[in-house]
């Protein structure tokens, strides 16, 4: 395996000589063993795939930009620090996710005890005034309901929608039972509804 | 809102989050690079120490896990069985033998402020009714008996209610689909 690393990595060293967009044509797991090998290029091409993806989880979880920002950093430095631990019978997705779901979990815990002064509102004014209002209005009312939502049942939620993991992910993602995420999912969605109705938003 | 227009506004909602706040995102390769730059992610010796640890360590702690439940579960089944054993020894009379041997001074004691009467029924007197009394009204409701060692089953009555549920028994039994309390008395466990 070692002297097949290898030959990965100086694939990369010419390719890079050649064209300087050759990482982008890699598959994962070339782009990962090229990373072991401290090819750093080759992990910026690993964050240019997931960046929006961790991005949005710690979003998601976190309801706060710079939080976000700050993590998903981590979360790309950790994964690296640490690529050796991941083994290739799960989806490096699903790995990087649960480094990035364990970030946002212990600064969650941090800020319970180190609470913001300022509400982290600010993402109110992120929309573009070109959309529909009605939609605009749906989406607010879901921002709104999101930031209250408990994490616990907002990081499933998120995990679901926006990164598109199947149940069984989820629940690797965030040690769950696999029953416990799709009960959570069920109910994070009644209440969602539940907000959306009480504004008397019910069009889509 | 159909169930599908919910999924779907849930989903929009995270990625418009996302577009509108993902301009954050730029360079974040670069700014990641320059800091690993150099750094080799944790590899060698560190690593393979830690596998060779992590494994044995999980491994003794599941052992030690394991045998202790095995004890655990050896000591109650021994005591359990010590206990009964000499419940039935010849020398662990009956309650008509022990009266001889002297008997212990047992307190029945059961908290029911306002009502009438209290009795408690029980195997020592063939589950006729003796009264308890609360002779200073403060609800606690008392009777001594004098009992020989062994094991006895009983309840209380209270009003004419069964209440089966003595919280200073030592154990409950199920008989007649209705719970009675049970007290063992004297020298059990301890040997004839």
């Amino acid at each position: 395996m070692s002297s097949e690393t290898s030959r990965a990595r100086k694939v990369y060293i010419r390719g890079k000589e050649a064209e300087p967009g050759v990482y982008r044509a890699q598959d994962e797991v070339t782009l990962l063993r090229a990373s072991l090998e401290g090819d750093v290029e080759a992990w910026g091409e690993i964050i240019a795939r997931y960046k929006d993806a961790v991005f949005g989880l710690c979003l998601g979880f976190l309801r706060n930009r710079a939080d976000a920002e700050d993590l998903t950093h981590d979360a790309f430095v950790r994964a690296y620090v640490n690529l050796r631990r991941y083994r290739l019978d799960k989806r490096f997705s699903t790995w990087l996710f649960t480094i990035a779901s364990n970030l946002c979990r212990n600064r969650l815990r941090y800020r319970r005890y180190h609470p913001v002064i300022s509400p982290p509102d600010q993402m109110e004014g992120g929309g573009d005034p070109g959309r529909a209002v009605a939609k605009e209005e749906r989406i607010a009312r879901i921002r709104e309901t999101l930031d209250r939502l408990p994490q616990g049942y907002r990081a499933p939620l998120v995990l679901r929608y926006y990164n598109d993991l199947s149940y069984k992910e989820i629940a690797e993602v965030l040690s769950l039972q696999e029953g416990t995420v799709k009960t959570r999912i069920h109910r994070g969605k009644l209440m969602l509804k539940d907000e959306l109705e009480k504004h008397g938003v019910t069009q889509a | 809102m159909r169930v599908d227009d919910l999924d779907r506004t849930i989903r929009e909602t995270l990625q418009h989050e996302v577009a509108a706040e993902s301009y954050c995102l730029e360079g974040l390769e670069d700014r990641i690079a320059t800091e690993v730059a150099g750094r080799l992610p944790r590899r060698g010796l560190f690593d393979r120490l830690r596998g060779l640890l992590a494994p044995t360590r999980g491994a003794r702690a599941g052992q030690l896990a394991v045998i202790g439940a095995t004890a655990a579960v050896f000591l109650f089944v021994g005591w359990f069985i010590a206990d009964r054993t000499s419940l039935l020894s010849p020398g662990g009379p009956g309650p008509a033998l022990a009266a001889a041997a002297g008997a212990d001074q047992v307190l029945f004691v059961m908290p029911a402020p306002g009502a009438h009467s209290v009795a408690v029924v029980g195997s020592f007197n063939d589950w006729e009714p003796t009264p308890l009394s609360d002779k200073n009204n403060d609800g606690i409701w008392r009777a001594q008996l004098s009992l020989p060692p062994g094991r006895y089953e009983y309840a209380f009555v209270v009003d004419g209610r069964w209440w089966g549920q003595d919280p200073l028994a030592d154990e409950y039994v199920r008989s007649f689909g209705e719970y009675n309390s049970v007290r063992y008395v004297g020298q059990v466990g301890g040997g004839a």
